[in-house]
């Protein structure tokens, strides 16, 4: 392990901005330990959580525990905690982010100190955890009442955050009312919760500018995102898997707006000067879903080598336009949260139900296909998480069952070429987002040319 | 055994190795079969709507194969086997299916089940997490709407009244269940292990009024049995999730324990939790289901910061079982990919040791083919036991 943390060499970004995130993630990790030591409070959590600003307006410091897993894993130092983890009885074969951090817990719980050479410093002692389960993910359920049984004085509050699936008798809008309140009557119970652990009532009004902040950029984020649909692609979802960190872990800040504010700035001068991820731009890959592999991210720059860039990802696209997302009148900053998550979830829903066999993941994808120019799909499955990963071999059939945009000469019955449609060719890669153990880069890198091989025969029998 | 007894036994057994042979009976006479694969379904609703629920199996001993063409290998591999059997066309007598928010597995694949088998009907029953005052209110909303939509599809509105009807069989169907339980307490028991999970298996592929008069008639010809059929030897209780074929069981008998309570899905933890009568249906069916079934996919706050009591809060009905059947030992038996149970090992450890009552721990994939490898470990834990 020493030796493949010796040779893994920095990732290349195109971006600056995507440059720039790694002081930043540093400085998250320290600044939780510097803050623990001034006294402040401190909050395990998740991203895509929701609350974020309310944690913000609280001046409660998250931690993001998937963040620092994942930091353990692109520094291709996760598998002692891993181990750690099952040698309490817990199997490999689950979230494995979740074993890293529970791992990683334990044993400073054990210690009473960092385990030695923790990364970054390691992940701080929390003053509560905060767990968001229900649709979205079963370990946000249990991580925390897990590590719980080895920090049993820091509490855990858990909240529902459900959200509708897509049913053919059953619109939204059917059951909207009855989700929203809910979301809303669990948001105000963090509230209490957090009030309760800081002896601090929240402030609403700096509430509400946090949301307001919140959603201005949102809308910032989908306006800046949408530059690289430009030929060649200014930014790829290689940097997107940097550019994810200020929207999923500093939402309600200053600093995520200067970001992405810096972002676009940089992104709108590239497409002026025709500046792209590669030179020679030959195909545009849509990353449609599977959380990377935090320790191979320089597959990415393969495929540049290859020329081929990824100018849009499902992944880590936690946002949509505020401006096409329903939000009634209302000044509650909490209810502004609840339906804004609502509306976020069902975003697809409309349209889906418009296309014949669709279903509002497929439609995402024929979206994206369509605004993007899109060439092919690669999708990652990462082994440990069920979460982000089930259904998608689905929806890549699906997609090429009903959706079909390539016109190709094929041989007819006659013996004659005759003109028809074909699907998008896919990619689906098999590892971890932090399990080095799973991976094989030279497997890896064959399948790679093998599919870029695919897109050259598809691009050459494509009828202009 | 008389011929009566063998008739009654000699039914089950065909019940069982002819899973769902009554169902397809019934498709024929017109009714709507509505398949289900876990303990958050609300059957009483089902039954109310004059559908017949049926408890979809998997099959350890099917190699799953066309259900890979569209569901991963990181899912569940008990919900895979169920998928896969679908797709081979073992349930093709089904109208619809309803898959209900117990687990990522079942939730994030709700569309793959739908579009691939493409039945008439189908409905996803959004469970909290939690068990708030809102998620109460939450969830009955929630199986309001699934018993619209499933009336809508049955064509018939379901009355109060239907509900309170589904309500009282289930509730008799349970007071069985327990009587059946009963006859595990002696020792040596009555019933084997082998024999209970049969029968329960076979009484969750029946309309419940149907299965309600199979268990009366195994009550009562078991309460013939004069003496045991086993041998007085250890006495083992099963912790974890579905264990729906005979052979985990039975491998454990055969080597010389007796399986004499569990903590399964299709054992104790859905089949003895009664519904409230008396007040609203809806209601008493959104606690049944949310509030009584006792599965680590429901989070249970640990509110007074001690982890005795949280251990207690959550595990207690292990405690009460093993006590009340006189085990002296359990196997805690969980499935590869399964993050609801899987993440509780540490702290079900934790139990086990705080109630002395030694522990073997099981990862397993649904599948016969590590029944090698089961039979050491289980043959080593029982010699252990002594």
């Amino acid at each position: 392990m020493a030796e493949e943390k010796k040779k893994h060499k920095k990732r290349r970004t195109a971006t600056e901005a995507a440059a720039s995130i790694g002081p930043m993630v540093k400085e998250f990790i320290s600044g939780t330990l510097r803050a623990k030591e001034e006294g402040r409070k401190v909050a395990f959590t998740f991203i895509v959580c929701l609350y974020d600003e309310i944690l913000r307006a609280m001046d409660i410091l998250p931690v993001w525990t998937e963040n620092f897993a994942g930091i353990c894993g692109a520094k291709r130092d996760a598998e002692r905690f891993l181990e750690r983890s099952e040698s309490l009885g817990l199997s490999r074969s689950l979230c494995t982010y979740a074993l890293c951090g529970i791992g990683f817990d334990q044993w400073r719980e054990e210690l009473g100190e960092m385990p030695p050479d923790a990364p970054w410093g390691g992940q701080v002692r929390p003053d509560m955890m905060l767990s968001s389960g229900q649709i979205l993910c079963d370990p946000r359920n249990k991580w925390y009442q897990a590590s719980q049984l080895y920090m049993p004085d820091v509490p855990v509050y858990n909240i529902d955050l459900p959200y509708p699936l897509y049913e053919d008798d059953v619109e939204f809008t059917d059951v909207r009312d009855y989700y929203v309140k809910h979301i809303i009557e669990e948001l105000r119970g963090l509230v209490a919760f957090l009030e309760k652990q800081t002896g601090t009532k929240m402030d609403y009004d700096r509430l509400s500018e946090t949301v307001d902040l919140g959603e201005r950029t949102w809308n910032l984020i989908w306006e800046t995102y949408d530059l690289r649909r430009a030929v060649p692609t200014p930014m790829g979802t290689g940097d997107a898997m940097n550019t994810m960190v200020p929207m999923c872990f500093m939402m309600g800040t200053q600093e995520a707006y200067d970001f992405f504010l810096g972002l676009n700035k940089e992104l709108k001068e590239k497409v002026a000067r025709k500046e792209g991820v590669v030179e020679d731009e030959k195909y545009r890959l849509l990353w449609g879903g599977g959380l990377p592999s935090w320790f191979a991210l320089s597959d990415f720059n393969y495929f540049n080598s290859k020329g081929a860039v990824f100018p849009a990802e499902t992944t880590y696209r936690m946002i949509e336009s505020m401006y096409q997302i329903y939000m009634p009148d209302t000044n509650d900053p909490i209810e502004r949260l609840a339906w804004r998550w609502f509306g976020y979830w069902v975003f697809w829903h409309n349209k889906a139900r418009k296309r014949p066999g669709s279903h509002p993941d497929v439609e995402w994808l024929i979206q994206y296909i369509e605004d993007y120019k899109i060439d092919g799909i690669v999708m990652h499955e990462a082994f440990s998480c069920r979460t982000w990963h089930l259904g998608l071999i689905w929806q890549l059939n699906q997609l090429a069952k009903i959706y079909k945009p390539i016109p190709v000469l094929v041989l007819g019955k006659d013996g004659k070429k005759e003109k028809t449609n074909r699907e998008l060719p896919s990619l689906v890669l098999e590892s971890d987002i932090i399990d080095i153990t799973t991976y094989s880069e030279v497997d890896t890198r064959n399948r790679i040319d093998a599919f870029i091989e695919t897109l050259e025969s598809v691009a050459k029998s494509k009828v202009h | 055994m008389n011929e009566k007894n063998s008739d009654i036994f000699s039914r089950i057994e065909s019940y069982y190795s002819d899973y769902g042979q009554r169902a397809k009976e019934l498709k024929n006479e017109g009714k709507k079969i509505i398949g289900y694969v876990c303990s958050f379904i609300p059957l009483e609703i089902i039954t109310a709507a004059g559908c017949v629920p049926f408890r979809m199996r998997g099959d350890i001993h099917e190699p799953i194969t066309k259900g890979n063409i569209n569901l991963e290998t990181i899912a569940c591999p008990f919900y895979r086997s169920c998928f896969d059997l679908s797709v081979k066309g073992r349930y093709d007598f089904l109208d619809g299916s309803i898959v209900a928010h117990a687990c990522d597995s079942m939730a994030r694949t709700y569309a793959v089940w739908k579009y691939t088998l493409d039945l008439p009907y189908s409905h996803f029953v959004n469970l909290p997490h939690t068990l708030s005052k809102s998620s109460m209110e939450f969830f009955n909303e929630e199986l309001n709407t699934f018993r619209k939509s499933l009336g809508g599809f049955a064509g018939k509105e379901i009355s109060d009244d239907d509900l309170a009807e589904a309500i009282g069989l289930y509730n008799e169907n349970r007071d069985k269940v327990k009587a059946l339980y009963e006859l595990r307490k002696p020792d040596p028991p009555i019933i084997s292990g082998t024999e209970l999970t049969k029968i329960l298996t076979v009484g969750a592929s029946l309309p419940v009024a149907e299965a309600n008069q199979l268990f009366d008639e195994v009550l009562e010809e078991l309460g013939k049995r004069k003496e045991s059929p086993l041998k007085k030897v250890r006495r083992i209780m099963i912790d974890g999730a579905c264990v729906d074929n005979i052979e985990l069981v039975k491998l454990i008998e055969d080597l010389g324990g007796n399986v004499v309570i569990d903590t399964l899905c299709n054992g104790t933890r859905d089949n003895l939790p009664h519904t409230d009568i008396g007040g609203d249906p809806v209601s008493a069916l959104a606690d049944r289901y949310l509030n009584k079934i006792n599965c680590p996919r429901t989070y249970r706050e640990n509110k007074e910061q001690d982890l005795h009591k949280d251990l207690e809060s959550r595990f207690g009905d292990i405690g009460f079982y093993a006590r009340e059947f006189k085990a002296d030992g359990a196997i805690l038996y969980v499935y590869k990919y399964c993050d609801p149970f899987g993440f509780e090992v540490p702290a079900r450890k934790a139990y086990f040791d705080s109630i002395k009552l030694p522990l073997l721990y099981l990862e397993d994939e649904y599948s016969a083919g590590t029944i090698g490898q089961l039979k050491t470990r289980i043959q080593a834990f029982l010699e252990m036991l002594g």
